[in-house]
């Protein structure tokens, strides 16, 4: 084994870190420059083959730029845009709608969660009928991120010949959207499909393979908001250390009190758990299906149950500038809180190892 | 001992719950329920209508308004009030500034703070807390410099809850420099209307505006206004933390809490068609909260119907840390039945405050499980709550 990224993955991580670093840096933030800045950097290209208009990069390449998302606290649709519905495009072959995303980053969004069925996406309640004309398409999808009246929908539906996959563009008539501010600053919407006819060539994938091509793409975006977290929570207690080195309280910088001391400690304890169990996950990308499956969700529920240790302690050692939004640990708290909730909180991740029958190793 | 409720705590138990439901508007606990802010005029409403039947100051001196009901009652009245999601009787008010007024002030004081304090015909707000100040409070620099008879103000305090829905502030300030830093503090009465005074919001992360610095510049304060002897404010700042411990644990809020993840996880699906409750895993955590806050429940009664202990009492502060940990573990089960639904439950948007239209079951609970982080913040954070009970009560690296 070696763990040290090489020249190439070095060269990666600078360059994301330093285009994200800039935007962050900004006092009002601007989403939409951000994506651009992704697409002419390259970033948006980076998870597709050279064949699909990209290059080529793997599961590591993927952890080195989604950890520079969390570290900036990105405003890109990325995880959303790129490795969800884009990686859902590609592996569907759905191949004019990918070179949309890669040529002109036209973005794009993953309805996977319904009302009422929780984290499970696989067995939508929203029905596609063929008609005449294509399909008529109804139901209803919740918190779809960095969804908006200008991103096109991709929404997972039952039809009478299995699991099918269908391109919604914006404007599309009778779409509802509910869009909601998320804690950490960007946007979630509900869907409402009122009987939306589409045309025949919205249906896209192949109803057969639908659902193992979804569970692919659901677990490299699993795998991407893992590393974000893990980038999140390094600068997080990056920060929480500097300011226990400058608080002072009763005569002394509160960093050298023993009790603080040890619960940063414990703080970098559960980083390097999360890391570690990260790259485990990663390290499985290329397995069947079953063994890939239960290494995410390992990922995420012991990511999840470390971001929430490591949000919530930050938030204590600050005392009341924690509960300040204009302070930067609440923002990391928040958007940790958003990407523990996403995909499969710890309970459900936990289920998924659990039902997997015994550790795959 | 008497380990059960007598029948008469029962019956008054019942008495206050029937009152609180008749006279509360539903509007009100609704919003109080979804832990929405409250409108300045609700908090007010309801205040005046527990006021009325004299709860709101039960534990004051009876001439003042208060009632020599037993502190057991007074616990199940804080309980019921909670439980009931009506809106406390302002802290501030009722439990922090007047009993200081009430036990320190002058006649001419009582008169005219403690009937308007009751009633919320006045709202205080807490100037304790400074940039430089948190829990080493005792090195506050907000200067009281004597004039005649009138102290000018400079200085600044912080985290000052409601300074803008606020009429007045009370303020530890410093009135001279002394070797021991707890010694010429002195408390003082500001008018929040007088020239010189600036309040500026502070967004929390729960994307509500609740917090605020209060500025001082050249403040001039009359000092009728100063609260007893000067020089004797730490005293009296100790005083008031150590009153009303009948609702410290906040068992009725976290009750309250708990009983909203059931009935959300009773109505939410989990996975595979079963319900959310039925989920072992989350039925496990809701069980062990539930437990938990029956010991609590014992613990707070513990506090309140016991003889009181000679010297620290270390069931406060175990109160506190359990009180604030219990109530920030119900909002992550609160937060936790969401799923995925969390992302579009809704969040106040910078730009704008409450708004009451669109809400539904969901509402508030992401914010209120970032809100919550701040019961281990305030009022003594958790870490100095323990180290009073290593040091004060254990005498841990004290060994005598
Ligand atoms: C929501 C909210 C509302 C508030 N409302 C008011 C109000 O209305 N009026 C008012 O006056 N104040 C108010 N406060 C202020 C509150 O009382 C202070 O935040 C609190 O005293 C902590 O002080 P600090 O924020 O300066 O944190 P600090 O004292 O700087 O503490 C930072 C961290 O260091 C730890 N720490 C400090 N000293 C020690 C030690 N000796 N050993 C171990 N750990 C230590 C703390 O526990 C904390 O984790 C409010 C605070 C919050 C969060």
């Amino acid at each position: 084994m070696n763990f040290d990224p090489s020249e190439e993955q070095i060269l990666l991580a600078d360059m994301a870190g330093r285009l994200l670093a800039s935007h962050a840096t900004q006092t009002v933030r601007d989403p939409a420059a951000e994506w651009r800045d992704c697409l002419d950097q390259g970033l948006i290209g980076l998870p597709f083959t050279e064949a699909q208009g990209g290059f080529d990069g793997g599961p590591e390449e993927v952890m080195i730029v989604m950890e520079a998302m969390g570290r900036h606290l990105s405003q890109a649709p990325y995880l959303q845009s790129v490795l969800l519905a884009g990686r859902t495009l590609a592996l569907a072959g759905a191949d004019e709608a990918l070179t949309g995303l890669l040529a002109v980053g036209a973005r794009h969004a993953l309805a996977l969660f319904e009302p009422g069925q929780r984290y499970r996406w696989d067995a939508p309640a929203t029905r596609a009928e063929p008609t005449a004309e294509g399909w008529t398409i109804s139901g209803a999808k919740v918190a779809v991120l960095d969804h908006d009246g200008e991103t096109v929908l991709l929404c997972p539906a039952a039809t009478p010949r299995g699991l099918g996959l269908f391109l919604i563009p914006p404007g599309t008539s009778n779409v509802l959207l509910a869009i909601q501010p998320t804690p950490d600053g960007r946007h979630a919407t509900d869907v409402t499909l009122d009987a939306v006819t589409l045309p025949p060539e919205a249906a896209i994938g192949d109803p057969a393979r639908n659902r193992a091509i979804l569970a692919e793409a659901v677990d490299g975006a699993i795998l991407g908001a893992c590393a974000e977290m893990v980038g999140a929570m390094e600068q997080l207690l990056a920060i929480t250390v500097d300011y226990l080195n400058v608080r002072q309280q009763f005569g002394a910088v509160i960093g050298s009190f023993q009790a603080l001391q040890h619960r940063a400690a414990d703080m970098l304890i559960a980083i390097e758990r999360a890391r570690s169990i990260m790259i485990y996950a990663a390290s499985m990308m290329e397995a069947p299906e079953a063994r890939r499956s239960v290494a995410v969700a390992a990922a995420k529920a012991l990511v999840n149950r470390s971001a929430r240790f490591v949000g919530q302690q930050a938030i204590q050692l600050h005392g009341g500038m924690g509960l300040a939004s204009d302070y930067p640990a609440g923002r990391y708290f928040q958007r940790l809180t958003v990407l523990g909730m996403l995909f499969g909180d710890t309970d459900h991740q936990r289920a998924v190892v659990a039902a997997g029958g015994g550790w795959a190793g | 001992m008497e380990l059960q409720f007598t029948q008469d705590e029962q019956a008054f138990r019942a008495e206050v719950r029937n009152y609180l439901l008749a006279n509360v508007p539903e509007r009100i606990r609704t919003a109080v329920y979804q832990e929405q802010p409250l409108p300045r005029a609700w908090t007010v409403e309801a205040q005046r209508i527990l006021n009325r039947a004299g709860y709101a100051v039960p534990h004051w001196p009876l001439e003042w308004g208060g009632r020599d009901w037993s502190a057991v009652k007074r616990a199940i009245l804080a309980e019921e009030i909670d439980r009931n999601a009506v809106p406390k009787p302002l802290a501030f008010n009722v439990a922090l500034v007047g009993p200081v007024i009430a036990a320190f002030g002058s006649e001419a004081q009582k008169r005219r703070f403690l009937p308007a304090i009751a009633n919320l015909d006045l709202w205080f707000c807490q100037g304790f807390s400074e940039p430089n100040a948190g829990s080493d409070l005792a090195s506050l620099k907000t200067s009281a410099v004597r004039e005649g008879d009138a102290y000018r103000v400079n200085g600044q305090k912080i985290w000052t809850t409601y300074a803008h829905e606020a009429d007045w502030i009370f303020c530890l300030v410093r009135t001279s420099q002394e070797a021991r830093k707890q010694q010429g503090i002195s408390f003082l009465l500001i008018d929040l209307a007088t020239p010189g005074i600036e309040v500026r919001p502070i967004r929390s992360i729960d994307g509500f505006h609740h917090l605020n610095e209060v500025h001082f510049d050249n403040v001039l304060v009359s000092a009728d206004n100063l609260v007893g002897e000067e020089g004797k404010g730490w005293d009296y700042a100790r005083y008031l933390l150590g009153q009303e411990r009948t609702s410290m644990g906040n068992v009725g809020f976290t009750r309250r809490r708990l009983d909203r993840v059931r009935a959300l996880a009773e109505q939410a699906s989990g996975e595979h068609g079963a319900q959310l409750i039925d989920d072992p895993a989350f039925r496990r955590r809701l069980t062990w909260a539930e437990i938990e806050l029956k010991a609590l429940e014992i613990t707070q009664m513990r506090v309140v119907a016991s003889a009181p202990v000679q010297g620290i009492d270390p069931k406060t502060s175990i109160l506190k840390t359990e009180g604030g940990e219990l109530l920030q573990r119900a909002a992550e089960l609160l937060i936790d039945t969401l799923g995925p639904g969390a992302l579009t439950a809704g969040f106040p948007e910078a730009s704008e405050d409450a708004l009451f239209d669109g809400l539904d079951a969901r509402s508030g609970i992401v914010s209120a499980y970032f809100s919550s982080r701040k019961y281990s913040i305030f009022g003594g954070s958790n870490e100095i709550q323990r180290n009073i009970l290593a040091g004060s009560v254990l005498r841990l690296g004290r060994p005598s």
